[in-house]
């Protein structure tokens, strides 16, 4: 089918979007979409945006979670198709994986697992910033007591900053 | 040794190889949400990795702060490969580490933190895939990497998702192309998780039979699975190529060549599209024996795109570069016989 903006391409997205709890949605070509999500260039990224956007809908009901390092959202991501850190795999992920099923067939790595590499994604140093989002999600996973042991920790280093 | 372009000898109907890596650190956001102050620290810190690293290949790269790069010379560098178009358009606060001959270059703060990228003449994907890896092992040793035990390596696009590899082979298909057949390949190779795109990348149309063939799948497949279907893939598509070519009417294959080879030598005005079209007949010449192996079509398509002509002759507006563009070409073939 012709891309219902322009109507000379043939459509290859399909840009859903929620105004105001109505849902819109638009079978554009690659040209007419990239304009529409902002993103840098077409191809898989636009696709993955109008992928992941098919659900989007159900997310904008109430508070939406946000990751603890980057704050981005998954409404952020559908938007854009871009991931806004390595934390943000972990937040969102039941709701990333069926995409990455979709876009990659598999949702499970069989790689280069490089020596060191830790099971999960934790951040290289101790900074503060990072150690304040540790305990913000600690707190939300009511884990108190490991939360407890990251307040300590941030008490200590900012003893250190102010001494 | 020269760069991708240079080594003519190399090159039959795979012009280049092209290996890319994407990485990212852990606890800070990927590039689209990183602070200018969060960039600079990346630069620092995946500079000092590799530059104060004690590895045979530390000391022949460079690192340049792109805000330092003259705009001509970043098109140029796009032009060439060396950095994507993506990276050249924000360049201002990314910074690259870049090789003497060029094949490698680390682009920082693209879509990615780190894209570890090594090109290579003709059909060398183990041996980039190699130098690449060893570059990848010498980072993590320093940098700590987002990694999932069972994502892989995690990217800014999930779409280069648990490898982080793209692994290219840039092909000379001009047999092909005029039979009509690459819409068909590209639907083939779509179904092994590979794609089919133009020599300048994603949505370039391809003009001169260059088209790049990669694999769109990273996750779920290893990267020597990747490698050997990439190259099970360009070893079937020499074949054809070469097949449908040995069915040309060799008078008409010649007149082609020779016609090109004459407009080449007597232009004095030459478009680039028309000096890729005209070249990649010239090289179609070459690999079918009809002209000489020293003549580099391939050098002299990348050297006469706009910003490499500039870089050479200076400033110019397109009507002078077309001008040029037909001086420059005429000049290199001027030996070559009729």
């Amino acid at each position: 089918m012709l891309c219902e903006n322009c109507g000379k391409n043939t459509a290859t997205t399909l840009v859903r979007t929620v105004v105001n709890g109505v849902v819109k949605e638009q079978r554009l070509c690659s040209k007419c979409a990239k304009g529409y999500t902002g993103l840098p260039h077409g191809g898989l990224a636009n696709m993955l945006a109008s992928m992941l956007g098919d659900i989007t809908d159900t997310h904008f009901i109430g508070e939406e979670a946000k990751c603890p390092v980057c704050s981005a959202s998954f409404s952020d991501i559908a938007k854009t198709g871009r991931v806004g850190c390595a934390e943000c795999y972990k937040t969102f992920r039941s709701e990333l994986l069926p995409y990455l099923k979709r876009v990659h067939g598999s949702t499970k790595h069989v790689g280069k697992v490089p020596n060191s590499a830790p099971l999960s994604v934790v951040p290289e140093t101790e900074n503060l910033e990072s150690l304040r989002s540790q305990l913000s999600r600690l707190v939300s996973e009511e884990r108190y007591e490991e939360a407890a042991v990251v307040r300590d920790k941030i008490r200590k280093l900012e003893g250190e900053n102010n001494g | 040794m020269g760069n991708w372009y240079s080594n003519s000898n190399e090159q039959g109907i795979v012009v280049s190889t092209r290996i890319r890596l994407a990485r990212n650190l852990s606890g800070i956001p990927f590039p689209s949400r990183m602070t200018q102050e969060q960039i600079n620290g990346l630069k620092q810190k995946v500079r000092n990795a590799i530059l104060e690293s004690n590895t045979p290949f530390a000391k022949s790269l460079k690192f340049i702060e792109m805000s330092a790069v003259p705009k001509n010379e970043i098109s140029a560098m796009v032009e060439r490969h060396i950095i994507s178009p993506e990276f050249a358009a924000k360049a201002d606060n990314r910074a690259i580490i870049l090789s003497d001959d060029e094949s490698i270059s680390i682009m920082i703060g693209e879509e990615d933190h780190i894209r570890i990228q090594v090109i290579k003449d003709g059909l060398k994907l183990e041996e980039a895939y190699d130098i690449a890896e060893r570059i990848d092992t010498v980072l993590f040793d320093k940098l700590h990497f987002a990694f999932d035990s069972e994502l892989g390596f995690l990217t800014e696009c999930p779409t280069n998702l648990g490898t982080g590899l793209r692994a290219s082979v840039m092909l000379h298909l001009p047999v092909c192309e005029s039979a009509g057949e690459i819409q068909e390949l590209g639907d083939t190779v779509g179904k092994i998780g590979f794609t089919v795109r133009g020599m300048y990348g994603e949505g370039s149309k391809s003009s001169a039979g260059l088209y790049q063939i990669s694999n769109q799948v990273t996750l779920g497949i290893s990267e020597k699975n990747a490698i050997d279907n990439l190259k099970i893939i360009t070893t079937q598509l020499i074949e054809k190529e070469r097949s449908a070519a040995a069915l040309l009417d060799k008078v008409r294959l010649e007149d082609t060549v020779y016609r090109a080879l004459g407009a080449l030598k007597c232009c004095r005005i030459l478009t680039t599209k028309e000096m890729m079209n005209l070249l990649s007949r010239i090289k179609l010449g070459i690999n079918m024996g009809i002209l000489d192996k020293e003549i580099n079509a391939i050098k002299l398509l990348v050297e006469g795109q706009p910003y490499m002509l500039m870089k050479k002759y200076g400033e110019m507006s397109p009507e002078e570069r077309d001008i040029c563009r037909a001086s420059f070409v005429r000049e290199a073939l001027i030996n070559v016989p009729t």
